[in-house]
């Protein structure tokens, strides 16, 4: 059998994965297998149990009812390929498997959400977005502590916050 | 004419010669940023032709900024697998390069201290090096770097995990710090161990020197930061400073107390060490290391100044077997090369000290 990407070399790699009722299976050369960087999950230093715990234990339990993706729409990446520690095929395929690769952010990182640099086109939008998150803690942390004057200050902030993201949105 | 690749590999690595050495226990600082273009596929799902789409409109941008105006630039495709391995031998492109080189490029300033390797990974690994530990200075070089290029290009994002990377282990800032550290002392002393499991709690990896899974050789410890999502760059920089500076407290203790505990002993491994490398005449490059890692502890506690650690440090570059090639002028098997790198050594020590 020849592999699946060059077509050229023998394919001495195989990845089934069973999604639902369908059995979607991909065939590799050992070089594309390689260059395609399936085996990170090998190198990295983080902890393999975890991450292939956290990879497929999340879609176990939840490949039957919300049915996630197992081909990424816009490169063609297959999930079977993803579950074995292949890197991924598009900038798209972060949304077309979030559901797998969420689990796997918080166990690889610990975290899943950036807070760190904005490309410049996205600037504006996401710091508003994140003071905004960071104002409704602020506000939760307060009323626990049954600080309502504290609070009351951070609510006008907050909606001060909305109206110049409605002036400025446009 | 000396085509872009002579100008670079006829000089020294600029970046670890030619650095402020106030700290003898840190060789270098590395930073790098991995990006990717919003549209098409990663480099590794993309095929030639995508590959070389890829290529021009990203070496146009680099090319484009300021920093990088004059850059050198290598195609590697019309590089022969041993200039490669040369490249990589001075840390300008990973191993990967070497091995998937079509449509793939390195742009590097002429001090190869700021470089960006296109097609790697990423789209784009961008990456800044120094000597000794300044992880902001060289941070910062980066990162303005990575401002004048998204002015160029519409990189891949999401507003909830960041950059987006081929890799999920990336995903977030990109970011990757590491440092080269010597750490003779607490190596001695026992309390590595210890060291390391303290810097893998606070979410730092430790390696050998030679990146992924390598084992550790002269005592050289490559640290760098294992989480790239949740922590801003500032926090990882912050982080990797405040933690590095306790490890390197622990040296200079570990240090200080062989000093006055074993003094004899410790410039009697000293001078050991300096003899064989002043006087040998076979050499692997393991031994070689764990020899110059001994005398540049030697230099660093001031037991020994034949040798200053400037020299050291372009020692290590140049016993690797590329470099040794390239010094002798052909093609070695592994025995010629032991030859060829005791002959280095002696050549270089003799220029030093004996005057
Ligand atoms: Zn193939
Ligand atoms: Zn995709």
């Amino acid at each position: 059998m020849l592999c699946q990407f060059c077509g050229k070399r023998e394919a001495t790699i195989h990845f089934t994965n069973m999604v639902g009722n369908e059995v979607e299976k991909i065939h590799l050369c050992k070089q594309c297998a390689e260059e395609k960087g399936f085996d990170y999950l090998k190198k990295s230093n983080i902890e393999k149990g975890d991450l292939i715990g956290g990879l497929m234990g999340f879609s176990k339990g939840s490949v039957s009812e919300k049915k996630p993706g197992n081909i990424c729409p816009n490169c063609g990446m297959k999930y079977a390929f993803l579950k074995k520690g292949g890197l991924l095929g598009c900038s798209q395929c972060y949304a077309s498997f979030s559901e797998q690769l969420f689990p796997l952010l918080k166990s690889i990182h610990g975290d899943t959400r950036h807070t760190g640099k904005i490309p410049s086109r996205f600037g504006k939008e996401v710091s508003l977005e994140r003071k905004m998150i960071k104002l409704r803690e602020e506000l939760n942390s307060a009323v626990e502590v049954e600080n309502y004057e504290k609070a009351a200050v951070i609510r006008d902030k907050i909606n001060n916050l909305k109206d110049s993201k409605k002036d400025g949105g446009q | 004419m000396k085509n872009d690749f002579e100008k670079l590999t006829s000089s020294s690595a600029e970046w670890l010669t030619k650095g402020k050495f106030e700290d003898d226990m840190v060789l270098s600082t590395r930073v790098r940023m991995a990006r990717n273009l919003e549209k098409g596929t990663f480099t590794n799902w993309s095929d030639e032709k995508g590959l070389k789409e890829l290529r021009d409109k990203i070496k146009g941008a680099v090319l484009g900024t300021k920093l990088l105006a004059d850059g050198l630039v290598i195609d590697m495709d019309d590089h022969s697998e041993l200039e490669r391995m040369m490249l990589a031998e001075r840390r300008l492109i990973s191993q990967k390069m070497v091995k998937f080189f079509q449509n793939r490029s390195l742009i590097v300033s002429r001090d190869e201290r700021l470089g960006a390797m296109v097609n790697e990974e990423d789209h784009l690994r961008l990456y800044a090096t120094d000597a000794g530990l300044s992880v902001e200075k060289v941070f910062l070089k980066v990162n303005l770097l990575d401002d004048q290029i998204d002015k160029k290009l519409s990189y891949a994002y999401s507003r909830r995990i960041g950059y987006l990377t081929a890799c999920p282990t990336n995903v977030g800032t990109g970011l990757r710090i590491s440092t080269l550290v010597h750490l003779p002392g607490l190596v001695h002393n026992n309390d590595i161990r210890q060291v390391i499991d303290g810097m893998r709690h606070v979410r730092l990896s430790v390696r050998g020197t030679y990146g992924e899974g390598s084992e550790v050789v002269g005592n050289i410890f490559q640290v760098s930061n294992s989480i790239t999502l949740g922590l801003s760059e500032q926090e990882t920089v912050k982080n990797m400073e405040l933690h590095l500076r306790k490890v390197l407290e622990f040296e200079k203790k570990a240090r200080d107390r062989l000093m006055k505990e074993a003094h004899t002993l410790l410039k009697d491994r000293v001078y050991r060490s300096f003899g064989v490398l002043k006087n040998a005449r076979i050499i692997n490059s393991k031994e070689a290391m764990r020899l110059i890692s001994e005398v540049r502890m030697g230099v660093g506690i001031g037991i020994l100044s034949d040798i200053s650690l400037v020299d050291l440090n372009e020692m290590l570059i140049k016993i690797q077997p590329i470099h040794l090639q390239d010094f002798s002028g052909k093609v070695m098997n592994p025995e010629e090369r032991d030859i060829a790198r005791a002959d280095y050594i002696r050549f270089i020590l003799k220029g030093n000290g004996k005057a």
